[in-house]
């Protein structure tokens, strides 16, 4: 349980990090909250020669309006996600997620831009930002470039991220009026990752016609993506639970889901729909205004 | 844990099948192989270095081939133990040509233990399909190059 040596770099701020990052290419990693890197440098299955700690960067764990979307430094816990005012009203998609993640000492230490980076296939972020179709802003040496979630995750374990960039902040759109959110989740009960996540975001009147829809599925394959078949089957038509239901059959198409010990492939297909339907269900209830989010105390005060 | 699928390369069966039988190219091809040594009739050693993102592990193994079949088929057999655990796997390779086009079709059993099995568990099977695929991209490469040659 002791990690190979490595030697330790804590840069006084983000230019500082680029550069060091910049000098060391593929042979540095870049820790924030360490909840993903450190475990897995503690079984040496991951032995960097340089860390670069961002961790005690300044000014990068901000959550504010800005420019009609809300802009989320890299540094935010998943605990101030939790716990941002801001975010309960005007994107409850997120505090609802990160309540969802790992246990409390995870929440109080990881990072937002840290486990979207790592992309792991469990993790319960992806999913939601790819429900909400969040920016992704990455910066290195030679200037900042923005990547839509949508194209942000490419396979197991990998982003669009190049060598020499750093994750500097997720910008997530406003709820808009009619609109309904929820994120369903199917904890593996020892790691607290996700079997299977499902994130939905919902456009509808009150009749029920869905004039919007975005489904973010994480856990079932090597990586987060949009369910755009069932997205497909549900714009423009007058929800009905039976139409819900048919949809989300379509959960995992064209997805190889994962197996393992816990939940072989076939049941995580299965599972996906489930959830899936659970997510888009609750999240067209919000939108119509039938039922409330989850309330302020109760995300607060989870203990899991 | 079963492995199986397919993969298309460019090139006619003969020039796939030199590929997988000849150690020098079979080692350009292998994810972080730095190079096949003999050790024994159709048996090589191996060093092998495979990183996805953040993971990485070093294996020092072999890699076996039998009941060769030219051009047709042929089995694999890798051995690889290291730091993270280790890793044993067994399949069936066969090719079949479509104009110029070569199928390749894998199926067989790999064992993971060790660290990496009971932390990474989740995950091997999505890496192993990723390890496979660098395989026949790299595969694939290898084929045009000589092509050009």
């Amino acid at each position: 349980m002791i990690p190979a040596e490595f030697e330790y770099q804590a840069p006084k701020n983000l230019d500082e990090a680029l550069r060091i990052l910049g000098r060391h290419g593929d042979e540095a990693k870049i820790l924030a909250g360490g909840h993903s890197l450190l475990p897995l440098m503690k079984l040496r299955l991951a032995s960097p020669r340089y860390i670069v700690d961002i961790g005690r960067l300044r000014g990068m764990d901000y959550i504010r309006e800005d420019g009609g979307k809300i802009a989320i430094g890299a540094l935010v816990t998943h605990a101030q996600i939790v716990a941002s005012e801001l975010l309960r009203v005007k994107c409850p998609l997120l505090p609802e997620t990160a309540s969802e993640i790992g246990d409390m000492q995870v929440r109080n230490r990881g990072t937002i831009g840290g486990s979207v980076a790592h992309s792991d296939p469990g993790a319960d972020y992806p999913a939601t930002v790819l429900a909400l179709d969040a920016e992704m802003i990455v910066q290195s040496s030679s200037g900042k470039r923005t990547i839509p979630a949508t194209e942000f995750f490419v396979d197991l374990l990998t982003t669009q991220i190049r060598s020499g960039e750093i994750l500097t902040e997720v910008r997530v759109p406003i709820k808009r009026a009619g609109e309904g959110m929820a994120y369903k989740k199917f904890h593996q009960p020892a790691s607290g990752f996700a079997i299977v996540g499902a994130a939905a975001r919902v456009a509808a009147g009150k009749d029920r016609k869905i004039d919007d829809i975005a489904l973010g599925m994480t856990g079932v394959g090597s990586k987060a993506y949009r369910a755009t078949a069932v997205e497909k089957l549900l714009r423009g038509k007058v929800a009905s639970e039976s139409l819900i239901a048919d949809a989300c059959a379509k959960a995992a198409q064209g997805v190889d889901p994962l197996g393992d010990i816990f939940a072989s492939a076939d049941y995580r297909r299965e599972m996906a729909s489930v959830f899936a339907r659970r997510a888009i269900t609750d999240a067209l209830e919000r939108a119509v205004g039938r039922a409330s989010g989850p309330s302020a105390g109760a995300a607060q005060g989870k203990i899991k | 844990m079963k492995v199986q699928g397919t993969a298309s390369l460019p090139a006619n069966r003969e020039e796939v099948w030199d590929l997988l039988t000849d150690p020098r190219r079979l080692a350009k091809c292998l994810p972080g192989a730095e190079r096949l040594e003999p050790d024994g009739p159709d048996r090589y050693k191996v060093a092998m270095k495979f990183g996805i993102a953040a993971f990485s592990g070093k294996f020092q193994g072999s890699v076996e081939l039998a009941e060769k079949k030219p051009p047709e088929s042929l089995k694999m057999r890798v051995e690889g133990r290291g730091v993270p655990g280790f890793m044993k796997g067994e399949g069936t390779i066969s090719l079949r040509e479509k104009s110029g086009v070569t199928e390749v079709k894998y199926e067989g059993e790999a064992q993971v233990g060790g660290v990496i099995a009971s932390v990474g568990q989740r995950m091997i099977e999505a890496a192993s399909k990723k390890i496979m695929q660098q395989f026949f991209d790299a595969a694939a490469v290898e084929l045009k190059a000589a092509a050009k040659k």
